[in-house]
């Protein structure tokens, strides 16, 4: 009997082994290892610039981390970064998204419009930033963004305007990704939960707060998480949009630099592994929320 | 053609005990329906049976082949689901061809089949198009189509008719019959629906919590239930229950409570001589009471006060108040009673049932 | 009462609308109007007599035709194709079956093994082309499309399997057991049913990898070295900057060109990816 009973079970755990295969191996290879490497690299003094081999050094460089000035600085800019864009990205994009819930004439052209900041290559399209934003003194209009650099930077401090920017870059191309995964969040909400709400409350504003966000709620949670994992792993923006000159450091340009131009690998990983756990903690509590929302849904 | 045998058939969930010692001989050529409320097992039965859940205990035969260790393909069944399952992407022709085309039958055998079934359900016209594009009946219909064109030994059917509405659901239900009539093929019925159980099945079996209550003939089944579940299950409406005490006087036995006082009718009396001076449920079917007149003897009469009148056209439905309790009463529609009337009722003796308070088996 | 709505409708939809598309759209009009316009308008000064900062007063294609014959631009819109097209056929295949899996089969570590994938997205990413450089070395594949093709799905193959499972979940299972009855194995259950009613899904996690590998920076400037083995904004940025020269004209050119490809996969299949997206959600 127990022979008879597995058969077909079995049959399916085979199938569904050999289905996983080919991800498990990939990343067995490109992830697995990468990832062993930096955990093993964090507790070590590997770096180029050293002959000889690595020696293991405990957890030296996690509490070298927790005294580093530079490292509460970037963690400080990061969240702040994370916050900011995630905020802006999220209000200009439930705001596309509630003027192409309803239907009107050149909706789709506007819609092409709205997506095509995220559809478009963000390492050419932020050449046209730079471009846009800190254009060379030979220029026509350089004097104007000149100033207004001018009067950034010291308001806030050197680097700032180029921080701004970075900013401002992200949120331009965040919140075209998050405007259409909330078309397509209202998109699938039943109109019936609308049209109901329309009878119950006068006030647009409430039946915002009441039904549409709470309906809306998973996936404003998945654009959150989107949002805030982006900034914190976020380099390729920064580096570009500052040529390099990076003044108001991120966690993940700090580790870039630490390993790439300093040659700490193991300070740079202890670093970089910092960040997982509080991803993970992000992750809980907005996984909280989606389920919550999934489950009133049901 | 085939007969489906299940041998002390068990299934759990991780906490549920779905489907309880099953035991079932559907004969070659029957059309057996399981009846039961929600969550009783029906459906994980009728799966295990065509191999989509694991049989935690027990065996299953299909024709003489023990089919436990056997994927669905190779059991040489047709399913029909409630939401239809008609796969969205083909059109009505080749969601009807899939099977065979699975099968390796060859193209003129696949059209011919397909258009067989087409013609028996009447759908020629639709082969053509995509699912989305027909009515519910219609989908329906493909769907009973698509079970037909292979031929298989057994039909399994969950619930196919409930997405219809009502009109609908009558009329399909006499073209299932009359199908099965045609094509004798065993069948087996999963509906929650008693009177699609009792016009469609050459047997029912009733199921509760994941137990047999009993396996009948549908009339058999009304005649005589097994115990109070089966009794109130089927019959609509549904039987009445009173609980009353058994008393010995006058050289006779008699089932006595407030408001109520009949004899117990002769065939029954023997049977009930162990439970002198104990509480038992006494049944009675709506349709089994009417208007006392001066014919009906006073030992199975009594008296009752209206409580609500509903009349549906053909007959008249009466909420009466006897004693504590509230009865219904199926009455001719030429009575005229009011809220509050008195009147008196009178049943017929050798109908009601009587059971067991304990284990509320049929005495 | 009308003059009313319609005095609110301006300042409700059209004005907001507006603003917001003409900001949206203001980088891309920028490039446009530098990629057409000539050094000499290019670097006029301020006080210039006839400047005009945000128009172009004698347009030319000079920057397209320097980019297309200089430099090796066409090339890189190649290496990029060919690499987006691999790796994404990569991660979707992947991410089909490992999302089939875990949507639909029952097996031990299967919360596990689902975890550990969608755990990676949380990997950041910034350190591993250190150890992943290693690991293409050791391969031979140093300089080669495939370091990217390979590496690529890392990131593309988690989004994938996510958004193909919650699509898998949105199919009725019923299909699939009816299918089986009808007489397919499972996997032929899969690919002949359930695989085909997924094409928005697969096609929306198709477009969404095929966007993320053209874009990818850090990857494609580490692992590749030679000029004409570059990907278009590798190239793009890394050729035409020289120093602290900056060829704005073609860069620009560079940037609007670069991106045709994927406003076309776009344009031709927005309505898919809007419902692929939905359908995940919502399981
Ligand atoms: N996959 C499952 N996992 C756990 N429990 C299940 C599963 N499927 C069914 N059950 C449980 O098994 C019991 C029997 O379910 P089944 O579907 O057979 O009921 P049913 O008689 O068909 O009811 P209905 O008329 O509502 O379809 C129920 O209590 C149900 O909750
Ligand atoms: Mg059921």
């Amino acid at each position: 009997m127990a022979a008879a009973r597995s058969a077909g079970r079995a049959r399916d755990i085979r199938l569904a082994y050999l289905l996983l295969a080919p991800t498990l191996l990939l990343f067995g290879v490109v992830i697995a290892y990468p990832v062993g490497w930096e955990v093993w690299t964090s507790l070590t003094d590997l770096s180029p610039l050293k002959d000889g081999s690595a020696e293991f050094v405990g957890l030296s460089n996690y509490r070298r981390l927790l005294v580093d000035a530079e490292f509460w600085r970037a963690t400080l800019v990061t969240v702040v970064y994370a916050v900011v864009t995630s905020a802006g990205k999220l209000a200009l994009g439930l705001g596309f998204a509630l003027l192409l819930a309803r239907p009107f004439r050149g909706r789709a052209l506007v819609f092409l419009a709205i997506f095509l900041p995220w559809a478009y290559p963000a390492g050419v399209s932020v050449i046209g930033w730079y471009w846009t934003l800190n254009p060379p003194t030979i220029t026509a209009y350089a004097p104007f963004m000149g100033h207004l650099k001018f009067y950034v930077d010291s308001a806030l401090g050197g680097g700032a305007w180029a921080f701004t920017s970075v900013m401002l870059f992200n949120v331009w191309r965040g919140s075209s990704f998050i405007a259409v995964l909330l078309l397509a969040g209202i998109n699938s909400i039943p109109p019936e939960l609308f049209e109901c709400a329309l009878l119950e409350s006068k006030s647009p504003w409430r039946r915002f707060r009441l039904v549409t966000v709470p309906l809306l709620k998973p996936f404003l949670a998945l654009g959150v998480f989107l949002s805030i994992t982006s900034a914190f792993a976020d380099l390729s923006n920064v580096w570009m949009l500052t040529a390099g000159r990076i003044v108001f450091p991120l966690v993940g340009t700090h580790a870039y630099w630490l390993a790439v131009k300093v040659g700490q690998y193991g300070p740079a990983s202890a670093l970089a592994l910092t960040m997982g756990p509080f991803l993970l903690v992000v992750l809980l509590v907005l996984f909280r929320l989606f389920d919550r929302a999934e489950r009133s849904a049901a | 053609m085939a007969q489906v045998m299940m041998k002390d058939l068990n299934k759990k969930y991780d906490e549920v005990h779905a489907v309880k010692d099953v035991n079932l001989h559907i004969r070659d050529k029957e059309f057996v329906v399981l009846v039961g409320p929600s969550g009783c097992g029906k459906s994980t039965t009728l799966r295990m049976v065509a191999g989509l859940e694991e049989i935690t205990g027990g065996e299953i035969t299909i024709g003489d082949r023990i089919v436990n260790d056997l994927p669905p393909k190779d059991r040489d069944i047709a399913m029909v689901f409630q939401n239809y399952a008609l796969y969205p992407h083909m059109t009505v022709y080749d969601n009807m061809a899939f099977g065979l085309k699975m099968r390796k039958f060859p193209k003129p055998e696949i059209a011919k089949r397909v258009q067989e079934a087409a013609e028996i359900l009447g759908i020629q016209e639709l082969l053509k198009r995509k699912p989305r594009q027909l009515s519910g009946g219609q989908r329906q219909r493909v769907a009973v189509g698509r079970a037909i064109v292979r031929h298989p030994q057994v039909f399994l059917f969950d619930e196919p008719l409930s997405n219809l509405d009502a009109k609908l659901r009558v009329q399909m239900r006499v073209e299932l019959k009359r199908l099965h009539d045609r094509l004798e093929t065993t069948a087996i019925y999963v509906t929650h629906d008693q009177v699609e159980a009792m016009t469609l099945g050459d047997r029912v079996v009733v199921m509760k919590d994941g137990w047999i209550q009993q396996v009948g003939e549908p009339l058999e089944l009304y005649s005589k239930p097994a115990n109070r579940f089966v009794a109130g299950f089927i019959g609509s409406p549904a039987m009445n229950f009173m609980e009353v005490a058994v008393a010995e006087a006058n050289g006779a036995l008699w089932l006595d409570t407030t408001g109520l006082r009949v004899k117990v009718p002769a065939p029954l009396a023997g049977r009930l001589g162990a439970y002198k001076g104990q509480r038992i449920t006494l049944g009675i079917r709506p349709e089994d009471l009417h208007m006392a007149t001066s014919n009906d003897p006073a030992d199975y009469s009594f008296d009752a006060i209206v409580e609500v009148v509903e009349p549906l056209g053909s007959e008249i439905l009466l909420d009466v108040k006897v004693g504590q309790s509230v009865i219904v009463a199926r009455v001719d529609p030429t009575v005229r009673a009011k809220l509050n009337d008195k009147l008196r009722l009178a049943l017929h003796p050798e109908r009601v049932r009587i059971f067991d308070n304990k284990t509320e088996l049929a005495i | 009462m009308v003059i009313e709505r319609r005095w609110k409708k301006w300042v409700f939809f059209y004005i907001p609308l507006t603003v917001f598309v003409v900001g949206t759209l203001f980088p891309f009009y920028w490039m446009t109007v530098t990629a057409i316009r000539p050094d000499a308008e290019l670097y006029r000064s301020w006080r210039a007599v006839n400047n005009a900062p945000f128009w172009t007063l004698h347009p030319t294609f000079e920057h397209f035709r320097d980019l297309l014959a200089k430099t090796t631009f066409p090339r890189w819109l190649l290496n990029t194709f060919y690499i987006a097209v691999a790796s994404t056929a990569i991660s979707l295949l992947c991410g089909l079956l490992a999302g089939y899996a875990l949507a639909r089969l029952r097996f031990p570590m299967a919360g596990a093994l689902g975890t550990s994938i969608f755990v990676t997205y949380l990997v950041p990413p910034t350190l591993l082309f250190i150890p992943l450089a290693d690991i293409i070395r050791d391969f031979q594949l140093g300089n080669t499309p495939w370091a990217l093709i390979l590496t690529y799905p890392t990131f593309l193959i988690p989004f994938c399997t996510w958004l193909l499972m919650g699509y898998f979940k949105t199919i009725p299972k019923e299909l699939e057991e009816c299918a089986r009855i009808d007489g397919a194995t499972r996997v032929g259950a899969m690919t002949r049913i359930i695989f085909p009613i997924a094409v928005p899904g697969i096609l929306s996690a198709g477009i969404f990898a095929f966007t993320l590998s053209w874009n990818e920076f850090i990857y494609a400037l580490i692992f590749l070295s030679s000029p004409e083995r570059k990907t278009v904004p590798v190239g793009v940025v890394s050729e035409l900057i020289r120093g602290d020269i900056y060829f704005w004209g073609q860069l620009m050119a560079g940037a609007l060109l670069g991106s045709i490809p994927v406003a076309l996969v776009y344009s031709f299949f927005v309505e898919y990816y809007v419902t692929g997206l939905t359908g995940s959600v919502k399981g």
